[in-house]
Order: structure tokens, then sequence, then C-alpha cells
């Protein structure tokens, strides 16, 4: 098993940062919902690099993104299977 | 290619890859994204094989942001590790043998001068250190004396990333690598140096700790060399893994590299700033 990143929209929601959307080193990777303000992540395309967390908690000093197992999370987002659809976000992926 | 060439040929939409179609529909033509809009429209680039955590794939990733015209752009590559992202993109790509990537690139750009006179086309060269520095020395020096108009970006990691760690002439002196068990007893070559005497009009040195910096680096230079001349990036793009640099540590190192011996720089010819302030007072005009 491995870890992905998974960031706490609750915490994300409040800010409007955005770093570890430009900081990721893959491309449409963690992707931002403007309905809900918030960023996630497409968990297939995460390689677990943790670059965001340090982004995350020492560049933007918000602490929303944890590395968590991909077995312990549920509801998860798959770019390969949903496709880049950003009318469909609107706050519904964990 | 051009955005005609790419959209999709009616009642065959059903036969291309979703990918595909949000690249067409969602994707960054037409008008310039920035890089706040990051995760909220398709990149050109797609998955790709690079290293997890690699800060070369995340300076690719901005580059691609960066680029004024992506359907109008061809890239150009050799071997070494950015050609596994370079290919993974919606743009043309062509791979250069070692050593002739700036060769490849004039006589591409002067074609392309040729038969889109209408149309600006951006040949953009995209390589490591050793394929530009080492191997493609020669053909990077008399492009840049010919004064080819095209950009030549250095994906500067200071290693041979993909053969298992030999020196480059990028390589700093001292460094110890697995395939220079001594250390290096050379110093790094000073492109920018080089570049300089050549009479390059646009150089920059940056790494990849702000976003924003890359893509206005990468839109100046690319804009210098359609209308003034030759261009040139050098980006310092670790190679985590032939460096030990643990992942979550990568920008660190970056930062710390930038603020020792890799701060940014840019060097502006005379005739590259005029044509810069030209555009941005049309732009302010536009906007009126």
């Amino acid at each position: 098993m491995y870890l992905v990143a998974h960031i706490d929209q609750a915490i994300c929601s409040e800010t409007a940062c955005r770093l570890c959307t430009q900081y990721c080193p893959e491309a449409n990777t963690i992707l931002y919902d403007n309905a809900a303000k918030t960023a996630f992540v497409a968990v297939d395309r995460c390689k677990g690099c943790e670059i965001c967390v340090g982004i995350c908690d020492d560049l933007a000093k918000h602490h929303a993104i944890k590395m968590i197992m991909i077995t312990d999370l549920q509801d998860t987002f798959e770019l390969s299977k949903e496709g880049f659809r950003p009318e469909t976000w609107t706050g519904k992926h964990p | 290619m051009s955005l005609k060439n790419m959209t999709i040929t009616p009642g065959w939409e059903k036969y291309m890859t979703k990918e595909y179609i949000d690249l067409v529909e969602r994707g960054p033509y037409g008008k310039q994204k920035k890089v706040s809009e990051m995760g909220s429209f398709k990149e050109v680039l797609e998955e790709h094989p690079m290293c997890a955590g690699c800060a070369m794939t995340l300076f690719i990733r901005l580059t691609m942001v960066g680029l004024p015209n992506p359907e109008h752009t061809i890239l150009i590559g050799t071997a070494g590790c950015g050609r596994l992202a370079l290919t993974q993109t919606s743009i043309p790509f062509i791979y250069g043998n070692y050593g002739d990537t700036n060769a490849v690139a004039s006589g591409l750009k002067r074609g392309l001068e040729v038969r889109f006179k209408d149309q600006a086309k951006d040949v953009v060269v995209m390589a490591g250190d050793g394929g530009l520095a080492d191997i493609g020395f020669s053909a990077v020096m008399h492009s840049w004396f010919r004064k080819e108009r095209f950009t030549t970006i250095m994906l500067d990691n200071e290693v041979y990333g993909n053969t298992g760690g030999q020196e480059s002439g990028m390589t700093e002196r001292g460094a110890l690598l697995k395939m220079a068990p001594k250390g290096k007893l050379f110093d790094k070559m000073d492109m920018m140096g080089l570049a300089q005497t050549s009479g390059v009009a646009y150089i920059a040195r940056l790494t990849p700790t702000n976003p924003t910096r890359v893509a206005s680096v990468v839109r100046k230079a690319v804009m210098i060399a359609r209308e003034v001349g030759p261009t040139f990036i050098q980006a310092y793009t670790s190679c985590n893994i032939e460096y030990a640099i643990p992942t979550p540590k990568v920008l660190d190192d970056a930062r710390d590299i930038e603020s020792k011996r890799y701060g940014f720089m840019e060097i502006i010819s005379d005739e590259a700033k005029a044509y810069l302030d030209s555009i941005d007072t049309a732009k302010k005009a536009k906007k009126e």
C-alpha cells in the first residue's frame, strides 16, 4: 500500500492560497474546485512526493495536507475515471 | 500544428480519449493562462514516467503554462530525463540526436518562417545540462553566434541523471557522485557568461521556487526569440535521486541552492528590452 496526499477541505476552503496546485510536479493532480473554493487530489496521479505537504505547512502555514494510506480514503477522485470536468466537481470530492 | 488541427472533426468525438476531449475543450488554448489558475484548466502536460518529486518535472510543468502559444510551438529535446515528460505533452516534440538539438532547431525555425509567414511559430529546445553544455555544446554556441531565433532552455540537474550519475560540465566542483567518486575536479561551466559573450538577447537563470516567475521568464524568452534573437534560460532542476535529496525536501534544497549560488538573474539586451516595452505599451493601449 502507499501514501497519497489528502487535503482537509474545511481548512483549505477558508483560504485562497492555491500554492499546492502550483508547486505539485505532476500535471492536473492537485485540482482546484472554484465553486467550493478548495483544492483536492486526483489520487490516481499522486506519486506521494510530499512536496505539497511542505508547501502547505511551511510556506502557506495552513497545515491542511497530510499523507494518508490510499486504503484509508473513501470516495476518492480519480482523474482517469472521471475526466477533467470542473462543472461536475462543486464540492463533492473528499 | 495549430488549434484547427487539434479540434475534433464533428462525429468523431466518441472515438477520442477522455483526455484529448478535455484538452481541446478545457485546455490552455486561445487565452494565456496564469499560474494562479493551475488546477482549474486542463494542462498540456499529461501523466509521465518521471520520478516522484522531481524538480525538473515541476519546472517543465510551469514552462508549459508559460508558453505564449502552445498550439504554435514545437519542442526539441534529446536523450535525458526531460524528454520523458516533454514527450507526454500535446506539443509536437522532436527527439534530436544527442548533440544536434540546436542545429535541428535552427533549420526548423528557418523553415517555419518561410512556410508560415503570417503566423509566428515558436521553437523551444529543452534539454539537460549534458545535452546542451557537454555533448551539444558546439551546436548551442553556433546557434547563438548565428543569432538563430529560438529559445534554449537548459534543465540543469548538474549530473547525468539518466545514466547513473556521471559528472557533467555543469556539475559543481567537488561534487561527489556515483560515477565521480573522487569528486569533480573542475569548476562548473559558466554558460551564462558564454551566452552573454555570444550576444544572446535574453538570458535568465532561475530555480523553480517561484512558479509565477518561471512562467513569466519563459513567456519573455519565447516572445523575444520570435522577434529579436536567441534566448537562453538556465534552470536549476535538482536530481533528487543522484543527489539523494528526500522528496519532501526538494524545494528546500532548491531554495537553499538559490540563496547560495543560483540566485535569479536576468540579462537582457537593449533591443530585447525595447521589444518587451513595445508589447506592454500595445497591451495597455488595447485595454484602454
